[in-house]
């Protein structure tokens, strides 16, 4: 990985992830819905997925070092915090009606 | 060598610099000057100006809301003078006055000659402020929009606002988002290759942190409202729906496109402030920043954070609660990389021993604020509260709390730090102490009331209010502070402009600063650094404070001028390792030129002059070739020698020159636009009350074989002509991808053939807009391939960093056409 | 929650003030640990932490509910006028007041016929706009018979200050008579 893109890219995942969450949960409330499939798993899986690849974003940054002490280290920072970021903007998928 | 000698070398050096760098004679200077010391300062004097301005239209609103039914102003010019002054302030003042700050400040800062596109900045210049001044003109005629600073349609579509008002803003805007993105693209380029020797990315200064952070923020959150704009003058102009809900629009499409821009702008203004208070806390301190790769890392998420809460503006637009609650949980996450931010700056001043001067009081004031603007933006963060206080004046409160404490507090502070780098001198009078005690004071009683006003339910944008509803005495209070205010910001002003031209001449680094900037001569010479700087550490003036001199004596890189041209270093952008050697380009008339061709072909159609505008957009293409043509070197010279006994190639002779790395970021430009175009579209689709349309267009066979083919055929040509230099033979190749580009324009011709009526519908006028995409990128690379062809007709041999820029447009142009002619046939496809 | 507010502003400012008067003999100790570990990140995630959650548990409850007696009354908004009508009494509409039963749910379908508007009564709930080729559903329920004032609240152009209208609640007499057609 380039050290430029291993301090962006935890946080890109991130709003990729966060807005994708969001536009399925904007379908899942539209007419294009299949009336058989139930938003709320289906938004679940999303959001699990996301943080899925969260962490996985996470472990390859701390997996594979960058060879600049400095970029490691702000993006280990960077890998944690979206983690962190992706795990509670998810919470609301856990406890919340979907549609209303 | 004894002293006499040494001043000796430093002195001839500055003269032959001095030459070589110095602007045209005379005021046609200011027309052809590109030299980052005359364009940031005549940008933050335009940007100050503009701040008058909006300050001015300020003091009407609470003029007018003083008293209960005054008659001072009617609800039009109200409605007109509000709208304005969010517009001036936000895009007028706000944005040009930080981009001029880093212009000026940041090649010094980084220890380089000038930004990486000089002629660039030049050219953003002039259409800010071209479009600014037809802005400013437009209200003084009468023809201000009235819609507000957020133009919701469809209060701003032609049926419900028929004046040249709302196009006024849209075409003005947009001109001056064009340059704000022109100069994004700049800063970007110049913070990840333009550094002194050894500058790695541990070593950059914060500041160039910070700005390279909004840089790319502007280049991802502009795009969208560039879109919410060109929809909405389209809509305007030539009816095409896509805001009007009975024929398939939908008027919450510009809502979400215009948070999508709103909220990161919030930030975008914050962070270049964050970025100031950064580098001048530490110094006023006496000490360094605590926690630096924290703050890196704060500001980067903070910046990433703020792109996932546009929908918190729209908390009471019906969206399902679910979907608010994301927002909400992202908006109150926010406050935590603010809140590294903070304590790392309260750590900051803890570790050091605090010296009381202008600049850190001012820094004081903006903490004493902006602390109070963060807690109320939790507090609106909450849905309950949100829908209890929203368009009330309550949130008027909070956003002054937010942008004057932590945007107008901290940039006066850094005018005043920086004034003797500016000028060469610094405070003269003690009015600066006595500005400070008006505003900031006079800034809380004001808005403390507003706040107050707002919690007792008086809304936003009213154009006066009744008596007996306990709103009175507030908004008197708030009226007469705001008075004191004023004052108080018009002493600033007073007082910069009697040190400008009366102050004592300052001594170099008169704080004591660690930071390369103080390294140059007072005020900084046009050619920046005799020679580029060594460094090798983040605070090279430290432990090092005879740097300076040695910078003067040319014993850095790049001292010696028989070259006789504009030079500077390019870097590696994580190691700062010196890597090539960058011609920069003379004075020229070209940007100037530029700029009034561009803005008529934005302005024109404000007059329905279509034709002219059309006009002068030729006229910016051929403008375009003969800088792009000039630019070009006629021979090829190998390695120079860069000092240091290094010799490095000429940037424009590598596979990776500035104008790729320019291209690269003006194209993520162009793709968040495109992403736009494409979440427009899919929300249409998804949400839109009178969808599906009477009937999607179903593809033929052609076109789809003329998309992909030429597609293809376009992504293969630059890349086998990178072979065809080395064998001189490129014809083939330019011939592949010009068919390529003409394949992609028919195919894009067939979807408007299929569907000659874009006004019908909402989907036809989106494969309107979807299909002028394609056409637009295939013809602009047909005209770079065109280029190539002519050079060679001309006798020149190809180099193949021309080749690889021409290789990025082609691959993003094969690219999105395929996804946007996709996405045209898809609903059809599928019945 | 103002309370809150008032005690971080206090020990945020309280530490700058201590910070700025602290004369250190030497370089202090960096001790990012504490600033940035335990004030920077710790004590903004505990106090949004339980903000949110607060504000996701407040905003579920006042999500409308089933229920068997509820009342649903259509809201148009327009420039500059609100017009209501009544799905218990069909082609009856009032302008500028709408009623409604008191001690009883009432779900107002809020929509508008020209540019967006927002509906808001301050004392029965928080506003919600009405737009365009929508519906949006508010639920309000007032607890007395009185009147309660209601206005726009999304800017609407030149007549958005008088856009106003109020709500009349009636008793359960009342309310049926208004049903009936007497005033």
């Amino acid at each position: 990985m380039s050290n430029i893109l291993r301090l962006s890219l935890p946080f890109t995942v991130w709003i990729i992830g966060f807005c994708a969450v969001y536009a399925l949960q904007g379908i899942a409330c539209s007419r294009h819905w299949p009336p058989g499939l139930d938003p709320r798993t289906a938004l679940i899986a999303a959001a699990a997925l996301f943080t899925a690849i969260q962490g996985l974003v996470l472990w390859r940054i701390i997996a594979a070092p960058s060879r600049t002490s400095f970029v490691q280290a702000t993006a280990t920072i960077l890998g944690a915090a979206a983690l962190g970021a992706a795990l509670w903007t998810s919470l609301p998928v856990l406890s919340l009606t979907v549609c209303s | 060598m004894n002293q006499t000698g040494l001043h000796g070398t430093a002195l001839r050096l500055h003269k032959t610099l001095a030459r070589i760098w110095a602007p045209d004679p005379g005021w046609r200077g200011w027309l052809t000057t590109s030299n980052n010391n005359d364009i940031g300062r005549l940008f933050l004097c335009v940007a100050t100006a503009f701040f008058v301005i909006g300050g001015l239209l300020a003091m009407l609103i609470r003029a007018q809301l003083a008293t209960p039914g005054s008659a001072f102003m009617g609800p039009e010019a109200y409605n007109q003078v509000f709208t304005m002054h969010g517009t001036v302030m936000m895009f007028l003042f706000a944005i040009p006055f930080f981009e001029a700050m880093s212009m000026l400040l940041l090649p010094g800062m980084l220890g380089t000659r000038d930004l990486a596109f000089p002629r660039l900045g030049a050219y953003g210049l002039w259409v800010y402020i071209f479009g600014g001044t037809a802005v400013i003109i437009a209200m003084l005629m009468g023809l201000a929009p009235d819609g507000g600073w957020f133009m919701y349609p469809p209060l701003t579509s032609a049926a419900f606002s028929p004046g040249l008002g709302a196009d006024v803003w849209l075409l003005g805007i947009t001109s001056i988002e064009v340059s704000a993105i022109a100069t994004a693209v700049e800063v970007v380029v110049t913070v990840l290759r333009y550094r002194a020797a050894g500058m790695s990315l541990s070593r950059m200064p914060i500041f160039a942190w910070y700005i390279l952070v909004v840089s790319v923020m502007i280049l991802t959150a502009f795009p969208p409202m560039i879109l919410g704009s060109l929809l909405l003058e389209v809509e305007r102009a030539l009816d095409w729906p896509f805001f009007q809900v009975e024929n398939g629009g939908d008027p919450l499409l510009w809502q979400h496109l215009f948070w999508l821009f709103g909220h990161p702008e919030v930030y975008i203004i914050f962070l270049p402030a964050a970025g100031m208070i950064a580098t001048i806390l530490p110094v006023m301190a006496r000490t360094t920043l605590l926690g630096y790769g924290w703050v890196v890392a704060a500001a980067i998420s903070l910046a990433v954070l703020s792109f996932g809460l546009w929908v918190h503006h729209m908390f009471t637009t019906g969206i399902p609660h679910l979907g608010l609650a994301f927002f909400s949980a992202a908006s109150t996450l926010v406050a935590v990389p603010t809140s590294v931010m903070i304590f790392s700056w309260i750590g900051t001043l803890w570790k050091g021993r605090v010296r009381m001067e202008l600049p850190m009081l001012w820094l004081i004031g903006f903490f004493a604020t902006f602390v109070i603007g963060g807690l109320t933006g939790v507090m609106l963060a909450i849905v309950p509260f949100n829908w209890q206080v929203h368009d009330t004046h309550f949130v008027v409160a909070h956003l002054h709390y937010v942008l004057i404490g932590g945007y107008v507090f901290p940039m006066i502070a850094a005018v005043y730090f920086f004034q003797p780098l500016l000028t060469g001198r610094s405070s003269f009078f003690r009015l600066g102490g006595v500005a400070f005690w008006l505003v900031v004071p006079a800034f809380h009683v004001t808005f403390l009331a507003v706040h107050v006003a707002g919690l007792l339910g008086q809304r936003r944008r009213t154009w006066t209010y009744n008596e007996g509803q306990g709103w009175e005495v507030l908004n008197l209070v708030a009226s007469v502070a705001s008075f004191v205010m004023a004052i108080g910001f018009a002493l600033v002003i007073l007082d910069i402009a009697i040190n400008t031209f009366a102050g004592l001449r300052g001594r170099r680094n008169q704080w004591n600063a660690t930071t390369l900037e103080w390294a140059a001569a007072n005020p900084s010479p046009n050619y920046g650094f005799a020679s580029i700087p060594v460094v090798r550490g983040r605070y090279p003036l430290l432990k090092d404070p005879d740097l300076a001199l040695r910078i003067a004596k040319g014993e850095g890189y790049l001292a010696d001028t028989s070259r006789n041209r504009r030079e500077t270093l390019i870097v590696a952008t994580t190691t700062g390792e010196p890597s090539q050697v960058v011609v920069l380009p003379g004075n020229s008339i070209l940007p100037f030129l530029l700029a009034v061709v561009t803005s008529t072909s934005f302005l024109a159609p404000l007059f329905k002059a279509y034709w002219l505008s059309g006009l002068a957009l030729v006229g910016v293409i051929i403008l375009a070739l003969i800088w792009v043509w000039r630019l070009a070197p006629a021979r090829t010279e190998g390695l120079v020698d860069a000092g240091h006994g290094s010799q490095l190639p000429i940037a424009s002779e590598t596979a990776d020159p500035p104008g790729w790395w320019g291209s690269l970021f003006l194209l993520l430009a162009d793709g968040v636009h495109f992403g736009s175009l494409l979440f427009g579209y899919a929300f249409l689709w998804t949400v839109a009350p009178n969808w599906p349309p009477p009937t999607y267009l179903s593809p033929e066979l052609w076109p789809v074989v003329l998309a992909v083919g030429g597609a293809v055929a376009l992504a293969l040509a630059p890349r086998l002509m990178l072979r065809g230099i080395e064998r001189g033979r490129v014809w083939p190749m330019l011939l592949m991808g010009a068919i390529g580009t003409l394949a992609l324009g028919a195919a894009a011709a067939s979807v408007m053939l299929a569907r000659p009526d874009p006004a019908s519908h909402a989907f036809d006028a989106t494969l309107w807009l979807l299909a002028g995409h394609v056409a637009f990128h295939a013809a602009l690379t047909l005209i770079m391939l065109g280029y190539l062809g002519l050079r060679r007709i001309a006798g020149h041999s190809l180099r193949v960093g021309e080749a690889r820029i021409v290789g990025l447009w082609a691959d993003f142009t094969a690219a999105t056409s395929l996804l946007a002619l996709g996405a045209a046939w898809l609903p059809g496809a599928f019945g | 929650m103002l309370a809150g507010g008032v005690a971080i502003f206090a020990f945020v400012l309280g530490l700058l003030t201590a910070a700025l008067v602290r004369r250190p003999a030497r370089e202090g100790d960096p001790a990012t640990g504490i600033w940035l570990w335990t004030l920077g990140l710790g004590l903004p995630l505990a106090t949004l932490a339980a903000l949110t959650v607060y504000g996701l548990v407040m905003g579920e409850r006042l999500l409308p509910r089933e229920t068997p007696d509820l009342v649903t009354v259509e809201a148009e908004a327009r420039q500059w006028a609100w017009s209501f009508a009544y799905s218990d009494a069909p082609g009856l509409v009032t302008v500028d007041v709408l009623h409604i039963p008191a001690g009883l749910p009432v779900d107002v379908r809020i929509t508008s016929v020209d540019v967006v508007h927002s509906f808001w009564v301050p004392r029965l709930a928080g506003k919600l706009d009405a737009i365009p080729g929508h519906v949006n559903v508010l639920r309000i329920e007032a607890q007395a018979p009185g009147t309660y004032a209601g206005q726009s609240a999304e800017f609407s152009g030149t007549g958005y200050r008088e856009h106003t209208f109020t709500v009349e609640a009636h008793g359960p007499a009342a309310w049926n008579a208004f049903l009936q057609g007497a005033p």
